[in-house]
């Protein structure tokens, strides 16, 4: 069933609709999450919050537009709400997630390096470039759409994922190439 | 990694080594958790779900409202008498003030004025 069908049942009371898209779309919303707060305690409760918003505005929804947008929007605020919220609260280390099974020593060496540099890399970003660079490369979203939530012009968002960009590759040096 | 950064088109290495760096920990347990937060939840009742259907047809219903008010307004305007009424202003003052009717002479003095 597509996501606005989903989305409709959801707006009539079908609780069992909405959580097929949580399935679908929650890790998304915890990566972009991650992306603002970094630290995954926070992240997971800023997603909580955005998907219980949008459980509860869901018929607001319009269906004729694609739904994944309209959820990260209201899952990404949520997470620079309580960025914002808790401003002195220090990150953690992202969780450490490159399960490294099946690796040999050496490519389990290698990755632990590798996700040491991109945690350095991330941290190292302004906050909104972290959040461009995700939301653009990672999941997948449009410059305007990036705009819209960060509330800054398009222009500005490429220049982000610009700075951002050149940072990490400066972060990776020829790690990235030798894990291809 | 892309060798231009002004590159529009997405970096797909680098959002790969994103994705997997961002996914966070036990994804299945992280989703069971949404799920049940969302069904305990205050569910939401009737009533909510009547208001987000009626709220937009209710918004229309003002906004019809306030334009036949509206109408009703300038056409009861438009369709009001030209007619000033009566000029008892030509008359004498005392003659309006008086609790006696005036005399005939007054009356008829005040309208060979207004000719």
């Amino acid at each position: 069933m597509a996501d606005a069908e989903l989305a409709q049942s959801a707006a009539r009371g079908d609780s069992d609709a909405f959580g097929q898209l949580i399935d679908r779309h929650g890790l998304a919303a915890r990566r972009a999450a991650l992306a603002v707060l970094r630290d995954e305690d926070d992240a997971d409760d800023a997603v909580q919050e955005g998907m219980l918003a949008a459980w509860r505005a869901i018929d607001r929804y319009d269906p004729a537009r694609p739904f994944r947008p309209w959820l990260m929007r209201i899952v990404v605020n949520a997470a620079l709400d309580a960025r914002r919220r808790s401003r002195v609260r220090q990150a953690e280390p992202i969780v450490d997630s490159l399960e490294s099974s099946g690796l040999g020593p050496d490519r389990r060496a290698e990755a632990t390096l590798l996700r040491e540099k991109i945690q350095a890399g991330l941290a190292g970003l302004p906050e909104r470039q972290r959040v461009a660079l995700v939301l653009f490369d990672a999941e997948g979203w449009g410059h305007a759409d990036i705009a819209a939530v960060l509330g800054v012009p398009e222009g500005t968002v490429r220049s982000y994922v610009f700075h951002a960009r050149r940072a990490m590759r400066r972060a990776l040096g020829t790690l990235a190439e030798a894990m291809k | 990694m892309t060798t231009s950064p002004f590159d529009n088109q997405r970096d797909e290495q680098l959002g790969r080594l994103l994705r997997e760096q961002l996914i966070g920990s036990a994804p299945e347990v992280f989703l069971r958790r949404l799920r049940r937060a969302v069904a305990e939840a205050e569910p939401r009742s009737e009533w909510d779900i009547l208001a987000g259907w009626a709220r937009p047809r209710v918004m229309a219903l003002a906004v019809a409202a306030g334009l036949l008010l509206w109408f009703g307004t300038w056409v009861a305007a438009g369709s009001s008498p030209r007619d000033p009424g009566v000029m008892v202003a030509s008359l004498p003052a005392h003659t309006v003030l008086s609790p006696q009717p005036p005399a005939v002479d007054e009356i008829m003095s005040a309208m060979m004025e207004r000719r």
